[in-house]
């Protein structure tokens, strides 16, 4: 780690000229993404401000989260539990506990990737001489959807995933002072060239809130992961679904950690229109979701993750549990 | 006389919570690491980036001129060869870490990379470049077997009527120790030295000093109060230990140096890895007739990649080839019960891939191959018998893949393992009885975790009839007497003997100073429930008596005498899994540890131990691995996050047995800190096996490596 500035903003005005001020300034919440990349050496920000102090931004009032609540808060919600199950599944499952009670609903937005090639100070690309290093070397962690180009990480949030999977949006001030909001799909983009981001949100602004659909369907999030404790999604599916008579009238079905940003999954949706949800559909949406998956020397195995992990969600999305005993 | 355990003991085989266990929970411990004398100085490396390469020129001159740095060592000369990203090059201290850290950033170095290999395939390459001058694979000769009258070992495998052949794999994992590497050094004046070392080893390291500075000894000082494991690779002040009594003697300031957790992964030590290409032959009823192996491994820059095999079971014929490849990777160093865990995976799942196709019970046929001479048979059918009732193997077992409904499948498998864990001949306790009535043992051992300052305290608490937090039990300096260093399993038996001896001994010398002054002959003095006994009658308290010794105190130094200890061990683990077939996820449910060492002097402790080696066996088992990119050379996972280990919700339940019989007390006091790690990862792969109907060759038991075998053996037909 470098030396850097710090601020620490009662509110966000405040943190908006903090941010200006400075050269190479970055934002920080729970800083449990930030500081790791700080202290390897990935990212040594000039000056860093600390947003978790700005009451404004903290707390669920309803349809909304606020940019720096906890996923500890989150995942405390009964309203969240109740109503969005999906966003509530894939925040209770990130990490460990010690992790959820410093991550914020922003910083997991807008974390970023976990590639070992870009942790390691190889960049986000990971090219060397012209080649992809991803390719060559160990991508077992690495997509398997849009594998044509050179960005080859994956998108690490798994919020994004529910949270695009149940149509929320995000707001974001922007350095001149002014809100917008945007889908929560529009805070990613695929970078073409190193030194691109694969974040639209630029430097010197804020994402201050989350804000979801009032009316929403039935919904679910299914992970596979190594480990119990403290790990990343191999794969992880989000789905929401609105029945009208017993039949599927609006499907979203979104996958995390299998490409460069979360992947919405229209070829399974489409499946999924005007019939019922049964393990046969499911599995058929499933089917449809990876056939467009394309992956690199190590990790076909993800493959069938990404494959069961939509299946589950979306039977889950409907209490058809089958896979515990 | 000498000394023997007692035959009703009152503590000894009991459970007894730990002297520090409270300080260590609490933080109030002083581990090495924590050790910050006044005026402490950071110390911090510098490394290779590269895996393999030549420096051309070092400039420190920046370095030197930034702010709050007092000394710079260079490590490695113009010119030298760096052979591993993690090599040592340099390092710095400052008055805080963040100014030592932008220091060693600010030494350029201008490296010229060389070709390197740092994986197996890379190494073993037709076109690899030079890891070693000789050659990177260093193959031994083929040693091989054969009973009377067989010829040849084709000979003996035509005999067979059943055969398989298979190539399993286990990655390099690395030991991943809590507390670094390190040590920090402080110098009392031009020739003394006092060093807080992180060591399995307090007198090894001190040697190391004494002799790097050709100073006396005598003159150095190694505290190791408690430290945060080694497993087998802290044996010695390292270079960056060195690194850093050099440093503080140029900075007359006490210099900490503790390594970075990369480093420590990438330099402190690893447990090689391991493939075997394996054909086992049996006849029908499971009886073994021939194993033909050929294994390789690599330890880094280093051997050590060999392991036993044939492993534990006796067959007839056998003939093995074993190469050490040569990567550009940190040096192997000894890894709890090193080789050892290696051999059992690749000898077990051969075992059970054989009992499968011959259609018999794997136990069955375990018990069927035991050596028929060896001491340890009878142990391991005892210790079978109990562990298969435990996990209910003959209730609840099926054959493969048949066992579940749905995508969850369960399996069970199991593994045996032997260990020696004997005591060395040549410590020494001494035992100080004060005429306050405090009780001091000295010894220069150290605790690494396994409860040995305890330990001690057990012995010198049974014998003078106390408590053994009556006892003051002082290790870890190396200016005491001599002590084992933690290694093989043998503090404990080394150290229980002249523990024993010196405490009885002490006891005896006291009798027979206070016989007079308490009206008896020291014939008729015993020690009870913190009394003195005459002629079987409470006479006075245990400090009362003490008083009588006057102004004197009383010091023993007691030697080992044979029969107090032994080596050899024997040990079984069952393991029952689910797996989640559609998704590859292993969930580990029961793990049975049967487990036989001796005498067990404190139960709470060797509960521990086992637990802990069953622990770190299935980190082994499901999720470690080391992983190499080829293209640069570099350890892609050296933290502890995708450097995976098992957190808390990925415990199973986990049953110790101790096989704590009449018959193994009589034995005496066994090591036991590594055979209950070795077989852990071998039955799990085969419970995973055993569940899902394919055999998984590669370990860990992740979701990649089971979904892969799940695919390649359906792509084959066989699922
Ligand atoms: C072992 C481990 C396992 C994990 N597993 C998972 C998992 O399963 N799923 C998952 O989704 N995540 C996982 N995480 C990541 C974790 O969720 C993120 O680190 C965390 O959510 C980041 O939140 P934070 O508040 O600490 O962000 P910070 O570290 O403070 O910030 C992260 C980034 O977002 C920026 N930022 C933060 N807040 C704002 C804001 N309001 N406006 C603008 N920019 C902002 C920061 O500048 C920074 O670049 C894991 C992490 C670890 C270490």
């Amino acid at each position: 780690m470098r030396a850097f500035d710090y601020a620490s903003p009662p509110t966000a005005d405040l943190a908006l000229k903090a941010l200006a001020g400075g050269t190479d300034t970055v934002v920080m919440a729970g800083g449990t993404d930030l500081m790791n990349r700080m202290k390897d050496d990935v990212t040594s920000p000039g000056r860093v401000v600390h947003i978790a102090g700005i009451k404004t931004l903290a707390g669920i009032d309803a349809e909304t989260i606020g940019a720096a609540t906890t996923l500890a808060t989150l995942v405390a919600s009964k309203v969240i539990k109740d109503k969005y199950p999906a966003l509530w599944q894939a925040a209770s499952e990130v990490g460990a506990v010690q992790l959820r009670n410093m991550a914020t609903v922003g910083g997991n937005l807008l974390q970023r990737p976990r590639c070992w090639y870009y942790r390691t100070g190889n960049g986000l690309l990971a090219m060397k001489d012209g080649k992809s290093l991803v390719r060559a070397g160990d991508n077992r962690y690495h997509s398997i959807f849009m594998t044509e180009g050179d960005a080859l990480f994956v998108a690490p949030s798994s919020l994004a995933v529910a949270l695009i999977a149940l149509g929320a949006k995000a707001t974001i001030l922007g350095a001149d002072g002014k809100e917008r909001t945007v889908a929560i799909e529009e805070l990613y983009s695929i970078p073409k060239a190193e030194g691109e981001s694969e974040l639209t949100v630029g430097k010197g602004e804020i994402l201050t809130k989350v804000i979801l659909p009032k009316t929403v369907g039935k919904s679910a999030s299914y992970e596979a992961r190594e480990k119990e404790s403290y790990d990343w999604p191999l794969a992880i599916a989000s789905a929401h679904v609105v029945l009208e008579g017993g039949k599927v009238k609006v499907a979203r079905i979104v996958l995390g950690s299998v490409a460069p940003i979360p992947f919405r999954s229209e070829a399974a949706e489409a499946s999924l229109i005007g019939k019922a949800l049964t393990p046969e559909t499911a599995t058929a949406a499933a089917a449809a979701a990876v056939k467009s998956a394309k992956p690199l020397s190590g990790n076909a195995y993800k493959v069938k993750l990404a494959e069961v992990a939509v299946k589950r969600a979306l039977l889950a999305a409907v209490g058809q549990i089958y896979w515990e005993v | 006389m000498a000394a023997s355990w007692p035959e009703n003991p009152r503590l000894i085989t009991t459970r007894i919570t730990r002297l520090d266990g409270m300080a260590k929970a609490s933080g109030k411990a002083k581990y090495p690491s924590d050790m910050r004398p006044e005026g402490t100085l950071f110390g911090v490396m510098l490394y290779s980036s590269l895996p393999h390469a030549t420096v051309k020129s070092i400039d420190t001159s920046a370095a030197e001129k930034m702010p709050g740095v007092k000394a710079v060592v260079v490590i490695v000369k113009e010119g030298a060869t760096l052979r591993y990203q993690g090599d040592d090059i340099a390092a710095v201290a400052a008055e805080t870490e963040e100014q030592a850290r932008d220091a060693v950033r600010a030494i350029k170095i201008v490296y010229e990379a060389l070709p390197h290999a740092v994986t197996e395939a890379q190494a073993m390459a037709a076109d690899a470049p030079v890891v070693v001058k000789g050659g990177n694979v260093k193959k031994g000769r083929a040693s091989t077997t054969l009973e009377k009258g067989t010829e040849t070992i084709d000979a003996a495998f035509a005999k067979a009527e059943s055969v398989i052949e298979g190539t399993y794999s286990v990655p390099v994992i690395t030991h991943v120790c809590l507390e670094t590497h390190g040590l920090t050094a402080m110098w009392d004046g031009p020739d003394k030295i006092v060093a807080w070392a992180s060591t399995q080893a307090v007198q090894g390291t001190a040697n190391e000093l004494a002799g790097r500075f050709q100073i006396p000894v005598s003159n150095v000082t190694v505290l190791t109060d408690v430290m945060g494991g080694g497993f087998g690779s802290k044996f010695g002040a390292d270079i960056w230990g060195l690194t850093a009594a050099e440093l503080s003697k140029k900075a007359g300031k006490p210099v900490k140096m503790f390594l970075d957790r990369i480093q420590e992964h990438l330099a402190g030590g690893n447990r090689p890895s391991a493939t075997g290409k394996i054909k086992l032959g049996a006849k029908k009823d499971g009886t073994l007739v021939a194993l033909a192996a050929e294994t390789f491994g690599t330890g880094g820059v280093s051997r050590g990649a060999q392991f036993p095999l044939p492993y534990v079971y006796s067959i007839p014929n056998t003939t093995r080839e074993h190469a050490d490849v040569f990567v550009n990777g940190g040096n192997a160093r000894a890894m709890r019960a090193p080789g050892h865990p290696e051999g059992c995976i690749i000898m077990e799942a051969a075992m059970d891939d054989l009992a499968d196709k011959l259609g018999v019970d794997p136990l069955e046929m375990r018990i069927k191959n035991l050596a028929p001479k060896d001491f340890r048979t009878e142990i391991y059918l005892e210790e079978i018998a109990i562990g298969a009732e435990l996990i209910g193997w003959k209730a609840k077992r099926k054959p493969r893949g048949k066992n579940g409904n749905g995508p969850i499948k369960t399996g069970y498998g199991m593994a045996l393992h032997q260990w020696g864990g004997a005591g060395a001949r040549d410590k020494q306790v001494t035992c100080t009885i004060n005429p306050d009535g405090s009780v001091e043992l000295r010894s220069a051992t150290q605790d690494i975790g396994t409860g040995a300052r305890t330990v001690l305290a057990i012995i010198a608490a049974e014998v003078l009839g106390l408590q053994p937090t009556d006892i003051t039990s002082n290790i870890g300096n190396s200016t005491f007497v001599p002590g084992q260093a933690s290694g093989g399993s043998t503090t404990t038996p080394s150290m229980a003997p002249p523990a024993l001896n010196a405490v009885t001994q002490a006891m005896e010398a006291m009798f027979a100073k206070i016989a007079p002054a308490v009206g008896g002959a020291a014939a008729d003095l015993s020690l009870k429930d913190g009394k003195l006994l005459v002629k079987g009658e409470a006479k006075m308290s245990w400090k009362d008596a003490c008083r009588k010794l006057g102004m004197t105190s009383i010091t023993e130094t007691g030697k080992f005498t044979d029969g107090l200890s032994a080596g050899g061990v024997a040990g079984v683990q069952f393991v029952e899994v689910t797996v989640d077939i559609e998704t590859g996820k292993v969930r580990l449910k029961k793990i049975v540890a049967v487990q036989d060492s001796g005498l067990i002097i404190n139960r709470m402790a060797w509960d521990s131990q086992v637990s802990g080696g069953v622990i770190g066996g299935l980190n082994y088992g499901l999720f470690e691995e080391r992983v190499m990119d080829p293209t640069t050379g570099q350890m892609l996972n050296a933290d502890m996050e995708l450097y995976k280990i098992a957190g808390a919700s990925d415990m199973p339940e986990i049953i110790v047995h101790a096989l704590d019989t009449p018959a193994m007390r009589a034995r005496g006091v066994i090591g036991i800190g590594e055979p209950p790690t070795i077989g852990t990862a071998a039955a799990i792969g085969n419970a995973v096996t055993n569940a899902i109907g394919v055999r998984v060759t590669q370990w860990p038991m992740s979701p990649k490596n089971v979904l892969d075998a799940l695919a390649s053996a359906s792509n084959q037909g066989k699922a």
